[in-house]
Order: structure tokens, then C-alpha cells, then sequence
């Protein structure tokens, strides 16, 4: 197996995929996480905003003397000054509390974040609020919202750290699928090489999900079965006709070898001439017959498609043998429904098909025997039998006779060029017909079926 | 002598037709492409055109003819096509052809529809054919009574060799091949199968030629068949 780069995965489709996904989907979520926090955040630090408004408003309302004693109490509960307030004289200078510096007031009546240096050393976040009381005093009140700051921290580290996570493993997604579909294409691409080296028994791997490429590879399959198919029958006519047409040949070229050596009188040599041109007359209706034969099955004749009674057909077929088959005392009769037994279809060929069927059905039945044509319909059905109860087609044959210069043992010596039967399935095909022998014991029947 | 043009491009196929056309009695010009084909046909008097249906350059035989018949050149067209397919005689005939015969034919079959085509336009141009009554020698045909007599005797016929006889007869003394005479007797056509036809022929010979009788009804050995009046 060839070696996977990392560029041949970037370019396949799946990984294409995978890595759009992996965009929106981390958009998305950004998004998410995003209002989240804000939300989350947002509603923590309002409570303490709300907290501080509502006791800057009630301590506002002390007279000088309460505020003293609740401030000086307040420092005393809190000795760490984790929550640090001040009192400054409408001076600036420090009255009470743990803050001594007015310059910590950055605006009056409103929340703001400062810090100061705790009694560790490190900074601690505060969030204040400072009102100039009536007499011109100034009180600053605090909250310490070290909790909050390090919930916010956590919650942006938690974030990263997943959104990391999410990117690697997307990533890793991305190119697992990407490889994946690169050994699929690959694995792919060699069965078509090798289809295109001629090996067209070759088919397309699958992969045994079921997915959208197997559909298509089972398509593809299914095609490569028709054109093997094909072109086997093309390999075999062309064996077929190879030999077939050899014996005429070798026959019209040993008659013309024996005009050319000479000494021969008028009479022998008007006789080499008439038996050759028999020969080649009888090679060009062979040829005609498998060019025939050929139109039919490319289908292309459907286009001249018109509404025929099936029936009608049978009955002038039979018309036309009644002749034939009295002259070997043959039975040949014909059951058809009262009404016509429509069928879509090519009048000229369906005559032909039907006449090859009474045709070989007259010549193997013996002298006194019966041939019985019935064209019948039912509701979703026609159908055409022809049967006779002649000396019948042995199993082992049957799939054969349909070939293309087939020739039973039994009907070698029978006039004939061995296409009755392929062209019979060629129209019947062409027709959307099925072609079945049966054993009509004794005898053989065949019944050609179709939709109405 | 009637006169011939031939359209094709093959030069042993033409070289083929017009000696056969030669040997029966036509005088043969001969043209390769549908170009000179549709001006000579357009700028002369032919009693009969010869088309190739697959010709090179950009004018085929289907368009030669449409060209044709659109100048208002009404000459009899036999098509020759190695495309045997119904549709293409059906599309041949359509544009304006008088005949088809789909390679490889025999020239006899070639020959034979010629003539047929010739004598029907004579037919058609002297206004016969309306005939009630058909006679070769002492064979009579009441078309209107649908009644055969030969001499004193009553021939009875089945239908259909009442109307192989009446085709015999309307085309007496021509040659008429199996596969004409099954396309106009009974309506199919297809190329093969001739032994059917001459059982049918041999049975109406029994009805027609009766023993001591001079035969009328003749075979053409390798072509078909002829009704003709004793000489």
C-alpha cells in the first residue's frame, strides 16, 4: 500500500468536511460559552453593585456619631482589611476606616474596581463606592470580589482549555476521516487502473457501510457486469461467427481452386460458378441475419414503436406457414382471445420473432405432429405461446439455443443459419419481453411473457 | 433506353450496380458525391436515381433527396442503405424515397425494383391501372367480382393467393422478387425466409397452371418470379 501524506489528506473531501464542521461548530459554541459568561458574570457583579448601593444609601442616613461607631466596628470585625472602608474629611484627610487615601476615589455614586495591597502583599480587587455625605464628608464602601475575579478566570481558562480540546480533536477527526477516504479512493483508483489495464472482472471495493460511495460503487459495479457481459457475447459472436462462416468459405474457395486449375467443360464450370455464387448469397444472409440480430439488441429500434395486436401478428405468422405446414403435414393452428392483445412494440419485428418460433417448431416436429400458437392477455399480462410436440429442446440446452449460431446436435442437418433463436431473444428483449422453454412433453414450448 | 444515375460513394459498389444496371438495359451515370448528385439530378432528365443513404461531405442522402424533392424533381429514388433498421427505410421513404434496399442486396433484387419503380410511374403517368379486369393469355382477374377464370375453368382462390395472383398480374412480365412480393402481399417486410414464399407461390401454381395448361406463372432462378402470357 502506498505511503498517505499529509497534503493528499488535506485535499480530500472528507477532510474538507470535517474541517468546516469543526469552524462552525467552534463558532457556534464560542458564541454560546460566549453569552453564557457574559450572562454569568454579568449577574454576579450587578449583585454586588446592588449590595454596596442599598448599604452606601442606609449608612448614608447615620448621623455623624452612628457612622463613626459602625465604621470603627466594622475595622475591628475585619482585621485582614478584606473589605476596607474610609471615611475622609471634605479635605481629603482620613476621619476613620482601614483606607487612609481619598485619591482611591475615582468617581462619586457609582460602582468602580480598584485595588489595593493586601496584608499578604498581593493585590486584592475591590469594587467601591464612594457618596459625599451631608455635612461634605466622604464615605467609601467596598466589596472584596476576589471570588468573582477568580470565577471569571476560571471560567475563561475552563473555555480555552475546551476549545483547545475541541480544535485537537476536530483536527484529529478531520484527518482520520480524510484518511480514511484517501485509502477508500486510493483502494478505488486502483481496481479502475487495473479495470483500464483490461482486467474487467475486476470490481470496485467496498467499503460495508452502505454509505454514499458504496451506492455509487455498487452502481459502478452493476455497470462494469453489463459491459463484461458485453463484451463477452461480443468475444463469442465474433469466436461464433470465426467459425461458423469458415466451413461455407473453405467450401466456396475449395470450388474456385478446382475452377482455377482449369480443364474444366462449360458445363462444370457454370456449375462451380452457380454453387459459389450460392455460397457467398448464403454468407451475405448469415451476415445480414447477425447485423440484424445486433440492430435489435442495441435497442435503438424502440423509436419506431407503435400500439400492435399481438394476436393479429400470431394469426398472420400462422396464415403465413398454414402452407408450410400442410406441405408436412403438420397441425398448425392458433387460439386468440375475441378482442386485440395490445402490446408496444415493432410490428415487422414481432412477425419475425413469431415466424422463427413456428419456423423451428414446424421443422422439428414430425410428420402428423401439431404446432399450436396462442397469444393470450390477462389483466397485467400478454403473452405469446408457441408449442409443438415435436422431438423438444433438452434441458441442458436451453439456456444455449438462445446463443448465437447454436446448433443442437439434432438440428445440425437442418436448414438454417443457427440466429432464429438469438434474434427471437434480441426482440424479445428489445420488447421487454421474457423468453421461457418449457417441456411440453413430449415436445417443447415456448412462451414469450410481457406487461400489458 | 432509360437512363440511370447512380449516387454513390464506393467505387466497387458503383462499379457493381452499374454494370448490373448495364447488363439489364440502362444507360448508367455515375456520381460520388450527394453535391453533384442533387445538380445533376436537379439539371437533367433520369428515369430513375440510385441513392446512397450515407454519402461523405456535408450533403448525405436524405438531405440530397429532401434538396430533391423541395426543386420539385419528382424522379423515382431507390435508396441503398447499410442501415437496415425499419425506422431508417420509414425516414428514407418519408423524405421522399420511392424504395428501399438495404447492403448487401443482389443486384437482381436491384434491378427488379428498379423496374417496378420505372413501369409504376409510366402506370401513373398514362392514367392505367384502373382496370377493372386483369388478363394474361387466356388468365382472367374480375377485380370488382373478385373472380379468377382461366379459360372455361373457375380458379378458387383463398384470399391471400387472390392477392398474390392480383399482384402477379397487375405486374405481369415483370420480375417480381420474395421479398417484394411479401411486402406487397402481406405487409411485412423482412429479407429472409424466401422457402415460405415459394410454398405459397408453388400452391397457387397448382390452382393457376393446371396439368396440360401452358405455364404462366414462372420461377426466375435466383430472383423471384414472373407471370407472363405464353409467347
Amino acid at each position: 500500500m502506498s505511503s498517505v501524506h499529509l497534503s493528499d489528506i488535506r485535499r480530500t473531501t472528507s477532510f474538507r468536511l470535517a474541517v468546516l464542521f469543526l469552524a462552525v461548530f467552534g463558532a457556534a459554541g464560542a458564541m454560546l460559552i460566549g453569552y453564557l459568561y457574559w450572562q454569568t458574570a454579568g449577574y454576579l457583579s450587578s449583585r454586588v453593585d446592588a449590595a454596596l448601593a442599598e448599604q452606601t444609601a442606609r449608612w448614608s442616613l447615620f448621623d455623624a456619631e452612628k457612622l463613626l461607631r459602625e465604621l470603627n466596628g466594622h475595622t475591628a470585625r475585619d482585621p485582614a482589611s478584606r473589605e476596607p472602608y474610609g471615611l475622609f474629611s471634605a479635605t481629603g484627610r482620613s476621619v476613620a476606616g482601614a483606607i487612609d487615601n481619598v485619591r482611591l476615589v475615582r468617581e462619586f455614586d457609582r460602582p468602580f474596581d480598584f485595588s489595593l495591597n493586601g496584608p499578604d502583599g498581593k493585590p486584592q480587587p475591590l469594587r467601591g463606592m464612594a457618596h459625599v455625605l451631608d455635612d461634605g464628608r466622604v464615605l467609601l464602601l467596598t466589596r472584596d470580589v476576589s471570588s468573582v475575579r477568580e470565577f471569571d478566570e476560571l471560567m475563561v481558562r475552563a473555555i480555552a482549555s475546551g476549545a483547545a480540546l475541541i480544535l485537537v480533536m476536530g483536527l484529529l477527526g478531520a484527518v482520520a476521516l480524510g484518511f480514511g477516504a484517501k485509502r477508500r479512493i486510493d483502494a478505488i483508483t486502483r481496481s479502475i487502473e487495473r479495470i483500464v489495464d483490461g482486467h474487467l472482472s475486476e470490481r470496485l471495493p467496498l467499503g460495508g457501510s452502505n454509505d454514499d460511495v458504496d451506492h455509487l460503487a455498487v452502481l459502478v459495479n452493476r455497470m462494469l457486469g453489463e459491459i463484461e457481459r458485453l463484451m463477452g457475447e461480443v468475444k463469442g459472436v465474433c469466436d461464433d461467427v470465426a467459425h461458423d462462416l469458415r466451413t461455407p468459405l473453405t467450401r466456396l474457395l475449395a470450388g474456385l481452386e478446382r475452377a482455377e486449375r482449369g480443364g474444366l467443360g462449360v458445363q462444370e464450370y457454370s456449375e462451380l460458378i452457380r454453387n459459389a455464387s450460392e455460397e457467398a448469397r448464403a454468407l451475405l444472409r448469415t451476415f445480414r441475419a447477425l447485423l440484424r440480430v445486433s440492430e435489435i439488441e442495441n435497442g435503438a429500434r424502440r423509436a419506431g414503436f407503435t400500439t400492435v395486436d399481438l394476436s393479429r401478428v400470431a394469426a398472420d405468422v400462422v396464415e403465413f406457414y398454414e402452407p408450410v405446414a400442410e406441405e408436412r403435414q403438420v397441425t398448425l393452428s392458433i387460439t386468440a382471445p375475441a378482442g386485440p392483445v395490445w402490446l408496444q412494440g415493432d410490428g415487422q419485428l414481432l412477425f419475425e420473432a413469431v415466424s422463427n418460433l413456428v419456423d423451428n417448431a414446424l421443422k422439428f416436429t414430425p410428420t402428423g405432429g401439431r404446432v399450436a400458437v396462442q397469444a393470450s392477455r390477462s389483466e397485467d399480462e400478454v403473452s405469446l405461446v408457441v408449442r409443438d410436440n415435436g422431438s423438444g429442446i433438452p434441458l441442458d440446452e436451453r439456456e444455449a439455443v438462445f446463443r448465437r449460431f447454436y446448433r443442437s446436435e439434432k438440428s445440425r442437418h437442418a436448414p438454417g443459419n443457427g440466429l432464429g433463436l438469438s434474434l427471437v431473444a434480441a426482440v424479445a428483449k428489445l420488447h421487454k419481453l421474457t423468453v421461457e422453454l418449457h417441456d411440453a412433453e413430449p415436445g417443447c414450448e415456448v412462451v414469450m411473457r410481457g406487461e400489458a | 433506353m432509360s437512363r440511370v444515375l447512380i449516387v454513390e460513394d464506393d467505387a466497387v459498389t458503383s462499379a457493381e450496380i452499374s454494370a448490373a444496371l448495364r447488363e439489364h438495359g440502362f444507360a448508367v451515370e455515375h456520381v460520388c458525391d450527394g453535391r453533384q448528385g442533387l445538380l445533376r439530378a436537379a439539371a437533367e432528365e433520369f428515369e430513375a436515381i440510385v441513392l446512397d443513404r450515407l454519402l461523405p461531405g456535408g450533403l448525405d442522402g436524405l438531405g440530397v433527396l429532401t434538396a430533391m424533392r423541395a426543386a420539385g424533381v419528382e424522379t423515382p429514388v431507390l435508396i441503398l442503405s447499410a442501415l437496415s433498421g425499419v425506422d431508417e427505410r420509414v425516414r428514407g421513404l418519408r423524405a421522399g424515397g420511392d424504395d428501399y434496399l438495404s447492403k448487401p442486396f443482389e443486384a437482381i433484387e436491384l434491378t427488379a425494383r428498379l423496374d417496378a419503380l420505372l413501369r409504376r410511374r409510366a402506370r401513373a403517368t398514362t392514367g392505367s391501372g384502373q382496370e377493372t379486369r386483369l388478363r394474361i393469355g387466356d388468365l382472367e382477374m374480375d377485380l370488382l367480382k373478385h373472380s379468377v377464370t382461366r379459360g372455361a375453368r373457375s380458379v378458387d382462390l383463398l384470399p391471400r393467393e387472390y392477392a398474390l395472383l392480383e399482384h402477379l398480374m397487375q405486374h405481369a412480365g415483370e420480375v417480381v422478387t420474395r421479398t417484394m412480393l411479401f411486402e406487397a402481399v402481406w405487409n411485412y417486410r423482412y429479407d429472409e425466409r424466401t422457402n415460405v414464399i415459394d410454398v405459397h407461390i408453388s400452391r397457387l401454381r397448382r390452382k393457376v397452371d393446371a396439368p396440360g395448361e401452358a405455364p404462366l406463372l414462372h420461377t426466375v432462378r435466383g430472383a423471384g418470379y414472373v407471370l407472363r402470357a405464353p409467347e
